[in-house]
């Protein structure tokens, strides 16, 4: 293996290993943050998830003006489209329902959660499910572009990237310091080992620009989800899978940072660019949460659940699969890669996610948790 | 005599903790601020042993944690 691919797998496993210890112990939930401002009127997790953004926002900026970041904006974003509207509001149901994102539910189950669990088989259901609705669903996305030729919201307006997000960090500054100092940052934490939010949200800043430096982009994992799941359908149905044109495509393709060849990478279920960077993150946010449940003797299976938590879980994650693919992309590659760049695809995935988790709440307390 | 009411929220999915605890709280809120009842609940979700008594101290009720073999016990229960 060249000396470039063994710096991603190594950078990615890494970097998942950290993610996961760090949400573990500090419960750091995307899914907690939006669901619980439509649920309790609680903007706590939410002010963590903003610090996250600005910090993000103040790291690849100050990284691509010092020649840190090479590649502007990160490879796979493309030209904004209500598609990505839409996927991001199926994908604020899928994630109340599955009780967590896609990221959430990894460490979930890392440390124990059979419902997570349950939601991941459904996001890889959802994932190679989509496979079968691609060329509808891209054709609707190709119709509805709503800006040519422009792919971050400074490309558009025909500014330098630091003209917009100097200005709005340093305001995102300002307004996180006043958090701080009214003490709106940080509430009393019973849990051991338990890591206040607002470092959580750093450290996953910091692993992000990592990410970014290292590998060229920020952290995303879906697109292995339908690798994934259609590995797991090419065991029955291998002929189906080598027929399917979504399974073909190779939509990544970049010369990453430390490397001079260009490598590729797609959903069908082949080792590639994609399962190097992809599948280790994976195996490491698992991992670090298992590791960190289990050294705090926390971790334990738990198969009680109520019958209509079940089909919750199961139903969020073939929601999540879906919308994930429709987006594309997680909320995690969006809110904490794509929004801090002030890409519009992420901005409009930003702006149906929060109608979504609005349905989605709703559903929950109207039929699942009574 | 305090009447116990046992929550067990084990395995459930978020944000099922709070939601069910404020339930049985709304139900039983004069017998526990009286000091006849209190809540018990029993939860292995980390995030849960914030929200709950986070909630419950805004509600005027006061809590304890504590923690046995990696499952969490809050207690909520009024009185001064």
């Amino acid at each position: 293996m060249e000396q470039g691919s063994l710096l991603i797998i190594a950078s990615s496993l890494v970097i998942g290993l950290v993610a996961g210890v760090v949400m573990h112990r500090a419960s750091f939930c995307v899914t907690a943050s939006f669901r619980d401002l439509f649920l309790f009127r609680d903007f706590f997790l939410m002010r963590q998830m903003i610090l996250l953004v600005v910090v993000s926002m103040a790291l690849f900026e100050a990284g691509r003006l010092a020649g840190l970041v090479t590649i502007h904006p990160f490879p796979l974003l493309s030209a904004p489209s209500l598609a990505n509207l839409a996927g991001g509001f199926v994908f604020g149901i899928g994630m109340v329902l599955a009780g967590g994102c896609v990221v959430g539910s990894l460490y979930k189950m890392g440390a124990g959660s059979f419902a997570s669990g349950l939601a991941f088989a459904g996001m890889l259901a959802g994932s190679a499910a989509y496979a079968e609705i691609h060329p509808q669903w891209s054709a609707f996305a190709k119709s509805t572009v709503l800006v040519k030729d422009a792919i971050t919201l400074p490309q558009w307006l025909g500014v330098q990237p630091v003209a917009l997000l100097l200005p709005l960090a340093l305001l995102g500054g300002l307004w996180l310091t006043r958090e701080f100092r009214a003490g709106r940052m940080d509430r009393p934490a019973f849990a051991a080992g338990h890591l206040a939010p607002w470092r959580a949200a750093v450290i996953l800043a910091v692993l992000g620009f990592a990410s970014y430096v290292l590998i060229g982009m920020p952290m995303g994992i879906t697109t292995s989800y339908a690798k994934l799941g259609a590995g797991i359908e090419s065991l029955f149905a291998p002929e189906h899978v080598a027929a399917v044109a979504y399974f073909s495509l190779q939509p990544l393709d970049y010369t990453p940072p430390f490397s001079d060849q260009a490598i590729r990478g797609g959903p069908g279920p082949q080792w590639d660019a994609i399962a190097a960077i992809q599948y280790p993150l994976i195996l490491g946010i698992v991992g670090g949460a298992m590791a960190s449940a289990l050294r705090l003797g926390e971790w334990r299976l738990q198969w009680q659940l109520p019958r209509r938590q079940l089909l919750s879980v199961l139903v969020g994650g073939v929601l999540l699969g879906l919308a994930a693919r429709m987006a594309p992309s997680c909320n995690v590659w969006h809110l904490w890669g794509g929004v801090p760049i002030l890409a519009l695809q992420s901005l409009l995935f930003l702006a149906g996610l929060l109608p979504g988790t609005w349905v989605g709440t709703r559903l929950l307390v109207r039929f699942v948790v009574r | 005599m305090t009447q116990i009411i046992d929550i067990d929220i084990r395995g459930q999915i978020c944000p099922s903790c709070l939601l069910l605890t404020l339930k049985e709280l709304n139900r039983n809120s004069v017998a526990v601020r009286a000091g006849s009842a209190e809540i018990v609940v029993t939860t292995d979700d980390r995030q849960a042993t914030a929200t709950i008594p986070a909630t419950a101290d805004r509600m005027g009720f006061r809590t304890e944690v504590d923690q046995a073999d990696g499952i969490y016990r809050i207690r909520i229960f009024g009185g001064s």
